[in-house]
């Protein structure tokens, strides 16, 4: 069907192609890659996330130019490339702000795939590179925010890499061995700074690939959670399918544009983010001899840091934190209705759903306050509905009182 | 049918118009996205601190002496030059690539018979404008470790090249042109501020 | 469409929610400085010299910086700030001797280049005008922070000058000091809304082109 169109008509580009699969693979993922031609608002977040990505790679590499990796002279810098790198204030803020773009973005997107169905059958694989994705993500994120060698980077990090000290037996020889010295050192910000630049961005890169090439290998899904690829027309394309390009390589851009301009609004006018994005007390020096009075990580992290602290037992509260993100892993199997998008599934999924999300925004708002016994109520109430979601799912799902789905993308 | 295809002409012509526009402004944008990026390889503030004009007291340096101070961390040489290397000066012309320094570098107030401010006082910058060793500094007429007819210069041990006592190279070795002379200016009688020039700012 | 910017409106009004739920136990006194405006900038960074530089550093910020963000010359700043003994090219340092201030205060005064970001600078604004005399013993302490280290040093200042004019020298400090927390704050600024302008035009064409394309979509 694509045959006479993979003959590449110029001299050079044909060379190429006997060498190497260019015209093909552009035609496979890009001009011929058939999507759903009624992708909506919240399928902008997937390309969003790889223009975040390269943002990141690009600023923090220049960052790397100036940064020192050692926790003498980390601290000053960071400074140094605030104030006497030529434009180093700009890279440092694209880079500082797009890692809460970069969470705002992949929350939505997760959310994206929550509200369709996207996770479902034939697609539980995109959706458990993607989770991977995500907790790379939160590794990378963790590492990175230990390298500016502020009082909230070493007492974040002090904080996350004790909850391995939780850990039965192996706990307090693990937490040690993390940190390569009995506290956070230099030794640490050497190792987190060899991870967040080479290591694990390596690993991003990776997974964002088998992401995307196991949603090419299926298709994508759509707001309707019907499969396109079962009406086609007689070239053997599917009717409600449309070519990436140009279509929607033109519709990201204006998404693109959109974002960016969101993103340039933080950039210039508010990179704290409202001591969001940069926490006022990382304008200190780490100082292992005294601790900040509110210590609170950053906020992306914040709705499992509520689960950890609404549990009142160290080991368990650990567990519960792990189990808050791995349960997210079992979703395609935990959720058993044959409908895939929030259209036509029935009312218990909306109000679980529902619950799910305000129990995430709701924790997600606890972990940045001090742990008050009303709060920490308020925490165990929220944590309890979060897992409720997961819990009822499997029950309600097999037996949900669904609209008809259409045929065909409406 | 002909009205559609009308159409479809006129679509086609708006569809290349925007395309180009949006194309047109995307890469002046990423252009102008570039410019952070190329511009923070410049010297930072610290670097340019670092490279701050340096000043040196001459009220000690002999006739004769040489006196290494380092600016934007070269050595630069200063050197008080007798009488006598003065004459010998204007008779090496014709063994010279560069005797009137038309090709080489230096400040308009250096371009001169001894490439300098002041006729003794000789201020360059002690690197090779071949391969940017650094020479070594032969004063004497006839050393011994130089050629017959030695008359006073700077000799690179790295590929031989040769330079007079205004710092102008000889013909026939591999360096092209004169040593450099940086911006320099005296702030008294004694004391030379290497790095700015005689007017104003710093060069 | 709607149901975009409502999402987009919540985003944004999220954080300032959230902000309005925190909160200090001590009311702090706005500063209402201006970094845009020039004189304060400089008469703050004459009296931050006079004042504070026997004791206070800002060692992340040069002379010749401030010079050029404040509308000085290099040879004002170093005459100005520096008593004539600096270059323009050094960081703006205590005149305090190594180990004195440990001595004398029993602490070592911190740098300043960071602590309007640290505290804000309201913070700094108010703990300037936070020093109250204790009647009973006849000692200054400060009402933010009680306890500290640091003598009232703008005691003078507070006797002899008009109120309005010592509520101006303590702003125009209060300014400095948050220039000196990010002096590319005033670049960012300037640049900021042409970036948003550019963005601007790039939103608008590339939306035209993608309708443009997008007729060829029947639905």
């Amino acid at each position: 069907m694509q045959s006479q169109e993979n003959k590449p008509q110029n001299s050079l580009l044909a060379w190429i192609d006997a060498r190497y699969p260019l015209v093909s693979t552009w035609n496979l993922h890009v001009g011929q890659y058939y999507a759903p031609k009624n992708f909506n608002f919240w399928y902008f977040f997937g390309s969003l996330a790889l223009l975040v990505l390269v943002n990141q790679i690009l600023t923090g590499v220049w960052l790397t130019m100036s940064f020192k990796p050692s926790a003498a002279e980390a601290f000053n810098s960071v400074e140094y490339i605030m104030r006497d790198v030529e434009w180093g204030w700009l890279i440092r803020y694209l880079h500082s702000t797009g890692a809460s773009a970069f969470f705002i973005v992949i929350y939505l997107h997760m959310m994206r795939g929550l509200l369709y169905g996207s996770y479902k059958n034939p697609r539980e694989l995109i959706w458990l590179i993607g989770m991977l994705l995500f907790l790379v993500l939160m590794a990378e994120a963790f590492m990175g925010y230990l390298l500016p060698w502020g009082q909230m980077s070493f007492w974040g990090a002090q904080v996350i890499i004790s909850l391995f000290g939780a850990i039965p037996v192996i706990g307090p020889d693990l937490a040690v061995w993390i940190r390569g010295d009995f506290v956070i050192s230099d030794a640490t910000l050497n190792r987190f700074f060899a991870l967040h630049v080479i290591a694990l961005p390596l690993v991003l890169i990776i997974l964002v690939f088998m992401h995307i090439v196991a949603l090419h290998q299926v298709g994508s899904n759509n707001p309707d959670g019907v499969e396109i690829k079962k009406y086609k027309n007689d070239q053997g394309l599917p009717i409600d399918g449309i070519p990436f390009h140009p279509y929607y390589s033109v519709k990201d851009l204006f998404g693109t544009s959109v974002f960016l301009f969101f993103f340039a609004m933080v950039v210039f006018y508010m990179p704290e983010g409202g001591g969001y994005f940069l926490e006022k007390p990382n304008f200190e020096p780490a100082n292992p001899l005294k601790t900040p009075d509110h210590i609170a990580p950053v906020w992306y992290f914040t709705p499992f840091y509520a689960v950890l602290r609404a549990v009142p037992d160290k080991l368990l509260g650990v567990v519960a934190m792990g189990a808050a993100i791995a349960v997210l892993f079992t979703l395609p199997w935990l959720d058993r209705c044959k409908v895939k998008s929030i259209r036509y599934r029935g009312a218990s999924y909306k109000v679980l759903l529902a619950m799910l999300v305000v129990s995430f925004v709701v924790l997600g708002w606890l972990g940045t306050q001090p742990a008050t016994p009303e709060l920490t109520k308020l925490a165990r109430i929220f944590t309890a509905t979060y897992f409720l979601f997961f819990i009822i799912l499997p029950f309600t799902s097999v037996s949900e009182r669904t609209k008809p789905v259409p045929e065909r993308v409406s | 049918m002909s009205s559609n295809e009308q159409q479809e002409v006129k679509n086609l012509t708006r569809r290349k118009v925007l395309t180009a526009a949006t194309g047109v402004v995307g890469a002046a944008g990423a252009t102008f996205l570039a410019v952070p990026f190329v511009s923070s390889w410049q010297p930072s503030e610290k670097a340019k601190a670092a490279g701050a004009p340096v000043e040196a007291d001459l009220s000690q340096l002999q006739p004769g002496q040489m006196l290494t101070i380092s600016w934007r961390g070269k050595p630069v040489w200063i050197v008080k030059r007798t009488p006598r290397m003065l004459e010998l000066l204007p008779s090496i012309n014709a063994d010279l690539r560069d005797p009137m320094s038309e090709a080489s570098d230096q400040p308009a107030y250096c371009q001169n018979e001894y490439r300098s401010t002041r006729e003794e006082i000789l201020v360059v910058i002690g690197v090779c404008t071949h391969l940017g060793c650094a020479p070594l500094y032969r004063p004497a007429e006839n050393s011994a470790d130089m050629a017959e007819g030695w008359k006073g210069g700077f000799f690179c041990p790295c590929h031989g090249s040769t330079y007079d006592l205004a710092g102008r190279v000889f013909q026939g070795v591999p360096a092209p042109k004169n040593l450099e002379v940086p911006p320099y200016r005296y702030l008294s009688d004694s004391v030379i501020r290497v790095g700015e020039d005689p007017e104003e700012g710093v060069a | 469409m709607k149901r975009i910017f409502s999402i987009l409106t919540l985003l944004i009004a999220l954080p300032g929610v959230v902000l309005a739920s925190g909160g200090s136990a001590i009311q702090l006194e706005k500063a209402n400085n201006s970094l845009a405006d020039q004189d304060s900038l400089q008469r703050g960074a004459v009296l931050f010299s006079n004042y504070c530089m026997a004791c206070h550093s800002t060692k992340y910020m040069r002379y010749n910086r401030i010079a050029r963000d404040i509308g000085w010359d290099n040879e004002t700043a170093v005459s100005e700030m520096g008593k004539n003994v600096v270059k323009p090219v050094d960081n703006v340092m205590t005149r305090m001797m190594p180990g004195v201030g440990q001595q004398v205060l029993g602490k070592t005064p911190p740098d300043l280049s960071l602590m309007a970001r640290l505290k804000g600078t309201d913070y700094i604004y108010s703990f300037l005008r936070g020093f109250e005399l204790d009647e009973h013993t006849g000692e200054w302490d400060n009402k933010l922070l009680k306890g500290t280290s640091m003598p009232h040093v703008l005691e003078n200042m507070q006797r002899h000058f008009e109120p309005e004019d010592y509520m101006q020298a303590t702003r125009d400090i209060a300014n400095y000091l948050e220039y000196v927390g990010e002096p590319a704050k005033l670049q960012r600024y300037d640049l900021g809304w042409k970036v948003l302008a550019f963005l601007l035009v790039l939103i608008i064409l590339s939306y035209l082109l993608k309708k443009e394309y997008w007729r060829d979509v029947k639905h």
